[in-house]
């Protein structure tokens, strides 16, 4: 309860021993519940190192599950530990996490060097050292030339690269960012990528929720689905993939001439069905989905066919999570 | 610069930081300045009612009657009665002695013998101004009608079970006073005392808390901004702590310079010999102090109630109501007990003890003007009417409750006053430290 007399950056005045036997972010058994709604039930997971995406829905538990390594929520039952500390009880291992909440409220009044500064003092840093470490991480997510404007006028990809920023100053171990990605425009969009897949690089914990797969496949492969509250699935996005692959996978293709393309298509083994919805557009049907799309560019470049686009329908997180959850897509 | 780490250094750091970003924060936002503007204009407004009173002239009133003339003999009754010759009978008259005695203007005779308000005690007190006691026509028994053996004086001493001033003057002493002087330094100590009490350290003292505390912790955790500040290595009672710093950053500057503001103009304007009046300073201090206590004790209760509860403000009102009820029983009932259960109470203390220390005759000076002259003075004519001011002095001015030294009620009060802001705080953190935020 008292205040930290030093003022270098320790939560509490009890003396805090990171438990070095322990995962960065260790769930057991984790549920927490609102009432009768059960917001996550019994995650339990252990990740260190590199980047791990969270995947889900809007509802399906991503924030909660922030929030509860954060320390903002107490878990209904379960353990939870950072850096082998109860968040819930000890703010001390925030000296080693960055957080980008997914709240689009920011101190707008602020400019984002006085934003990032004013929060790097709360680790201890001094005045001048704030300022440092700020414009330094301000550069590293490239807002170094707006750092003296005021935050209300920064556009949505800037306010998030502003949050990464202050999530960053003090050079954390572990880096959570809740829907980084949400309402940026593709060059911000890039920019937080590379921001994070460089996080990756230098070794830290990030752990990076989004909606979106195609984002999250972009920055990393390892991934955790979770769904209605639920951990559905965990590790290699190609790995959960190859476990899908009895699970029968739709391509869209559009070109010129549908039919003759369809013939050349038919001779491949994973092929079962073709569908023809106009003249121009061909869908294939396939449960190797993977072997099938690595070899798809080939066969249509040597048969000379002139296609405009090869989608996948499918690939999104609901075909996913429908198949994951065994309710087929 | 030395690199050597230093307190100050150490709390430049967290604390500073959160502070000052509460400081700015407030500062930016337009309802800091219109609660501030609103009690600016409303201090301003009840100063103005208190420099009319000072500016105005207060009628005087002929409160023995010897201004008049009864047997129209053109000497006045108080003329007469100087030179015992008979005010009923016109052929007997100063200007019949030897030699002959000019009359008297009349209005001579209004305020000719008021009592010097400058500095009063326990004791025998009083100077007969006119001389129409100390005129050798009488006897000694009929100077010294209050039995004290001084002759012609007024005796002031305590009741024994009341501890009421009573004032018993010997006839014709000090029964006519000036009651411009009297009223200007009663209505002057009133003001200065409903000005500290009602507007420093009830209005302002709990209305800027009020509207700008209660959100502190509450509006951010609301706005989903707390998520910064609480995603850094800072324990949440900390947070609580260093926000009201910040408040305290802006509020406090407020308060003084507002209670400077009013002393200025109170000193300006008050009855004086000089061009300034200083002898109220040490009153405005107090009232400095109290209202600088009482800001940070609603402050703490404030943000508590806040954290408590989403609305946190409607919890706050009844508190205010209760207490503006304190207050109200300070002014009647100092020493009630349940007015420990205040704050209001406590910083009333520190107020009334200040207030004592300077003014160390406020009792005296409402006693006499309820006295007036007194209706035992045997020309007495005009009705003893409590005097113009004494009345609201009565009602502003109180003891202190404790029943101890001024000093030490100050000393006293300002540590229970500091007891009760680290409770809150204490209680306050525990509550924040146990919410969840979403």
């Amino acid at each position: 309860m008292m205040p930290d007399p030093t003022q270098e950056g320790k939560g509490q005045t009890k003396e805090w021993k990171p438990d070095v036997d322990m995962p960065v972010v260790y769930f057991q058994g984790v549920s927490k519940s609102y009432g009768r709604i059960h917001a996550l039930s019994n995650i339990t997971l252990g990740l260190s190192g590199g980047v791990t995406g969270i995947l889900g829905m809007n509802g399906a538990g991503k924030s909660t599950l922030f929030k509860l390594l954060m320390g903002k929520l107490k878990p209904s039952a379960g353990e939870i530990r950072l850096f082998g500390t109860d968040p819930w009880k000890n703010p001390a291992p925030y000296a080693k996490v960055g957080f980008v909440p997914e709240h689009e409220k920011m101190h707008d009044w602020m400019t984002a060097l006085d934003f990032v500064s004013t929060f790097a003092r709360l680790h201890g840093m001094t005045r001048e050292k704030a300022n440092q470490e700020a414009a330094r991480v301000l550069d590293f997510v490239g807002l170094s030339d707006v750092a003296n404007k005021q935050i209300g006028k920064f556009s949505k990809g800037m306010r998030q690269r502003a949050k990464i920023a202050h999530a960053l100053v003090n050079d954390p171990q572990l880096i959570v960012l809740d829907e980084p990605l949400q309402g940026c425009d593709p060059l911000a969009r890039t920019t937080v990528m590379n921001v994070i897949r460089e996080l990756g690089k230098m070794g830290r914990t990030v752990l990076v929720s989004s909606h979106i797969l195609n984002e999250i496949e972009r920055i990393t492969e390892q991934i955790i689905i979770l769904h209605q509250g639920k951990l559905v699935a965990l590790g290699n996005l190609h790995a959960i993939r190859e476990r899908l692959d009895e699970i029968p996978h739709t391509i869209r293709i559009v070109g010129k001439d549908a039919r003759s393309l369809a013939k050349d298509i038919l001779e491949h083994p994973a092929v079962f069905g073709l569908s023809f919805p106009s003249d121009t557009e061909l869908l294939i049907q396939t449960y190797h989905f993977g072997s099938l799309h690595a070899e798809l560019p080939g066969l249509i470049v040597n048969n000379g066919h002139e296609v405009t686009l090869i989608d996948n329908p499918d690939d999104d997180l609901e075909s996913l999570l429908g198949h994951l959850t065994g309710g087929g897509a | 610069m030395s690199e050597k780490p230093t307190i100050w250094r150490a709390l430049d750091r967290k604390a500073m930081a959160v502070a000052e970003f509460t400081l700015r924060q407030q500062r930016k936002r337009l309802s800091t300045w219109v609660v501030m503007g609103v009690g600016f204009l409303a201090m301003a407004v009840l100063t103005m009612f208190y420099i009319d009173s000072m500016l105005r002239e207060f009628d005087a009133i002929d409160n023995d009657g010897d201004s008049r003339d009864f047997d129209m003999d053109g000497y006045p009754n108080g003329q007469e009665n100087l030179y015992g010759t008979d005010i009923l009978d016109p052929e007997s008259h100063p200007g019949l002695l030897d030699p002959p005695v000019a009359p008297d203007d009349p209005s001579k005779w209004i305020n000719e013998d008021g009592f010097d308000i400058d500095s009063l005690a326990d004791g025998s007190y009083g100077y007969d101004d006119d001389g129409d006691c100390r005129t050798e026509d009488k006897t000694n028994s009929q100077r010294d009608t209050n039995n004290n053996n001084i002759p012609c004086d007024v005796q002031i001493y305590s009741e024994f079970y009341s501890n009421n001033a009573i004032i018993n003057g010997d006839n014709d002493v000090d029964e006519d006073p000036d009651e411009d002087a009297y009223a200007k330094e009663s209505i002057h100590r009133a003001f200065v005392l409903a000005l500290g009490k009602f507007g420093f350290v009830f209005l302002i003292g709990i209305f800027v808390p009020l509207f700008m505390a209660t959100g502190l912790i509450r509006d951010e955790m609301s706005s989903g901004t707390m998520h910064y500040m609480l995603s850094k290595p800072i324990a949440r009672s900390e947070v609580f702590l260093y926000r009201i710093m910040g408040f305290l950053g802006l509020a406090w500057p407020y308060m003084t310079g507002m209670v400077v503001l009013a002393a200025l103009v109170t000193g300006f304007f008050g009855p004086s010999d000089g061009f300034f009046r200083f002898s109220d300073l040490g009153v405005w201090m107090a009232v400095l102090l109290a209202s600088l206590l009482s800001l940070l004790v609603y402050a703490m209760l404030f943000c508590l109630l806040g954290v408590l509860w989403k609305h946190g403000i409607i919890l706050a009102l009844p508190f205010a109501a209760w207490e503006l009820g304190m207050i109200l029983t300070t002014l009647g009932a100092p020493d009630a007990a349940i007015l420990r259960f205040s704050v209001i109470g406590w910083a009333m203390n520190i107020v009334d003890a200040g207030a004592a220390l300077t003014w160390t005759d406020t009792s005296l000076l409402i006693a006499l003007g309820l006295w007036a002259g007194g209706n035992n003075s045997g020309s007495s004519y005009e009705s003893s009417e409590p005097l113009t001011g004494s009345l609201a002095l009565e009602i502003f001015a109180s003891d202190s409750g404790l029943g101890m030294t001024p000093l030490v009620t100050i000393v006293v009060s300002v540590c229970v006053m500091l007891f009760q802001a680290a409770t809150f705080w204490f209680v306050g953190g525990a509550l924040f430290k146990s919410k969840e935020i979403d």
